[in-house]
């Protein structure tokens, strides 16, 4: 039923000469929850509405199970789609919202009403037949945008940040219903979100874009633990970026960060010079540093800025000795350091991801 | 504090209220007095109250006639101004470049820069047995009499047209231009063509704008003087021009009087309609 879809080198240039969407190569496979994850203005929405036929690239070509549908118009596109906004029918009433597809298709009279009944007890929407979009709330209004799009079957479901009008609470409740949804009709989804969170959280595969362009395609692990950029390890969590020249020392290869702080490169960390590395905030530890811990590869010296309390966590603003601001994550295991407080860091070299400018 | 405030500022209704007051509510009142008089109490010494200008409406079948015929202009007209606005007004209300839509609209107000009058014998050129359509039909061969264009219904029907599509079009665009494209895009996303689309979602969230728009065509249609009796040629009747005759010619003010009357309860009357139907298609959303 569902299919996969490729985006062969799509461009999209707009009047201006502006590269909306800039040559473009993306995999989708079937039964896939794809996310394209990106800033506003990346080009995510701009590719989904080429996928969905609202937009005609400029350039490439969209295939769907291998047939090139470039030039197909939206209405026989066979995809569902869920918008930002739901864009319900305000005339028509949510059974009649969510018979529309149907409707388009010829089906007939009672299997319609047998499907829309089918679908509306899949969201949770049963007994509320008879109203208008206007007088549900928007969480019930989201599931009627996403009852309207499944109940035709869709080959692929096209969803352009749905959940970003909803509340944090009722946001992850969606989360992992779409989720689950996803994976019971074995769909095909195509995800837009700027939320890093949320396609971490949903996705099984994530492409980072920027400026028209994909940075990084890969698992939500991939993506977070294995940045390929400065832009995906910036955009995606919070992280620390030290950038400065390759020199080699007796214990091996290492980055001299300026200031005297030198950090001792994983093994595997080849290339130019001059290069930039992640390292994430709770791959550091902190000890009190009043006992030196021998074992540690790699390390600094800094003083408790400021303290964020998140909880199950607690995130750390340290200054360190060098000069260098960063950031470093603990477990909330009672004991918090105050501000003002001199630690010591400690990191395993494996743990720098090298970038790509 | 505040009611003070909120004083200071009703005072600012003042002027239009008096305005309303003076040139709208007492002329009117005046009318309405004046229609069920027997002669003009200003000049005349006896008058006194009756129905006869109302009866003499009512049974001569030609007053009747004359109502009809200045209804049926105003239909065609509002019908034909939809069909032609409804297209431009969308095509106006989606257009994506800013000097398009500039464009657009100057060419929609341009008209309305030049007076009725003018633009009336701009098309009496056009239309008359020597004119412009004419000449250009006969030198091909078409035709080897005159067509009629005027001194009928469909010349002064063309000149109306021509003359009120604007604010059929500015409704429209208003109304047209508030509905979310993203609507359309989502029946189509469901398998509408955009055909189907537009008669399933666009069309009929645009209805209020479409009686709005024919509303305001139809009255300005029925009370309209010049382009009647221009195009018309004196040969077709209209309201106004009847009640025009009546005061000017027959210095009939009462029955003059009645016959705007009968002019205003058929605005009124239409008024009402546009409200009830309005608030059938629209009436469970605004509920909220």
């Amino acid at each position: 039923m569902s299919a996969s879809i490729e985006i062969a080198g799509v461009s999209k240039i707009y009047d201006g000469g502006v590269r909306a969407v800039d040559t473009i190569e993306i995999d989708i496979r079937q039964g896939e929850f794809f996310s394209l994850l990106g800033p506003s203005g990346c080009g995510k929405t701009t590719t989904l509405r080429i996928i969905a036929g609202f937009e005609s690239p400029s350039d490439g070509a969209i295939r769907i199970d291998g047939a090139d549908i470039t030039h197909v118009p939206a209405h026989k596109r066979d995809m569902g789609m869920v918008f930002q906004n739901y864009a319900l029918f305000p005339h028509r009433t949510v059974a009649e919202n969510v018979a529309f597809g149907l409707r388009m298709r010829g089906i007939d009279k009672q299997a319609i009403a047998a499907k829309v009944k089918a679908a509306l007890a899949m969201v949770e929407l049963s007994g509320l037949e008879d109203r208008r979009p206007a007088q549900l709330s928007g969480g019930q209004q989201q599931r009627v945008a996403l009852a309207r799009a499944i109940v035709i079957e869709p080959r692929v479901l096209l969803c352009d940040e749905p959940l970003g009008a909803l509340d944090k609470k009722l946001r992850q409740q969606m989360q992992f219903e779409l989720k689950q949804l996803q994976k019971t009709l074995g769909l095909t989804l195509v995800f837009v979100t700027h939320d890093q969170e949320e396609a971490l959280a949903m996705s099984d595969r994530i492409a980072v874009m920027n400026c028209g362009r994909v940075e990084q395609i890969g698992t939500p692990v991939e993506i977070y633990d294995q940045p390929l950029t400065r832009f995906v390890a910036d955009f995606i969590g919070d992280t620390n970026i030290f950038r400065g020249e390759r020199v080699t020392s007796d214990a091996g290869p290492a980055l001299a960060a300026g200031h005297g702080l030198f950090l001792a490169l994983p093994a595997s960390a080849a290339g130019t010079s001059l290069l930039s590395v992640a390292l994430r905030p709770e791959k550091i530890s902190l000890s009190s540093g009043d006992t030196e811990t021998a074992a540690a590869a790699s390390g600094a010296r800094g003083t408790i800025e400021s303290t964020n309390f998140l909880g199950g966590a607690v995130l750390y603003h340290i200054a360190l000795d060098s000069g260098h601001r960063v950031l470093a994550q603990q477990p909330n295991a009672g004991a918090v350091f105050v501000p003002g407080r001199t630690v010591k860091l400690d990191w395993k070299a494996a743990d720098l991801v090298v970038l790509k400018d | 504090m505040a009611v003070a405030r909120t004083n200071g500022l009703a005072l600012l209704l003042l002027p239009s209220a008096l305005l309303f007051a003076l040139f709208f509510f007492v002329p009117i009142g005046l009318m309405a007095v004046m229609s069920l008089l027997t002669g003009n109490p200003v000049v005349a010494a006896n008058v006194a109250f009756t129905a006869r200008h109302y009866l003499r409406i009512v049974n001569d079948p030609y007053y009747l006639e004359v109502i009809w015929t200045t209804i049926r202009i105003g239909l065609w007209t509002t019908l034909i101004s939809l069909l032609i606005g409804y297209p431009l007004a969308h095509w106006m209300a989606r257009i994506r470049s800013r000097a398009g839509h500039a464009a657009l609209l100057m060419a929609v107000l341009a008209p309305m820069l030049t007076g009725v009058v003018v633009r009336t014998f701009a098309w009496m050129a056009l239309l008359s047995d020597k004119g412009v359509i004419n000449q250009i039909l006969a030198s091909l061969g078409l035709t080897t009499k005159p067509v009629q264009l005027m001194y009928n219904e469909t010349g002064i029907v063309v000149g109306l047209v021509h003359i009120y599509v604007p604010f059929m079009v500015l409704t429209l665009t208003g109304v047209i231009g508030r509905i979310d494209e993203r609507l359309e895009q989502a029946a189509e996303s469901l398998g509408a063509s955009p055909l189907r689309s537009f008669l399933e979602v666009t069309l009929p969230l645009s209805l209020p704008g479409i009686l709005a728009g024919s509303l305001l065509v139809f009255a300005l249609s029925i009370s309209a003087y010049v382009t009647p009796i221009l195009l018309g040629g004196f040969q077709i009747m209209t309201l106004p021009i009847l009640i025009y005759q009546q005061i000017s010619a027959n210095f009939n003010i009462g029955f003059a009087a009645a016959l705007g009357m009968v002019l205003l309860l058929v605005s009124l009357l239409l008024i009402v309609a546009y409200n009830r139907v309005l608030g059938l298609v629209s009436g469970q959303h605004e509920l909220q």
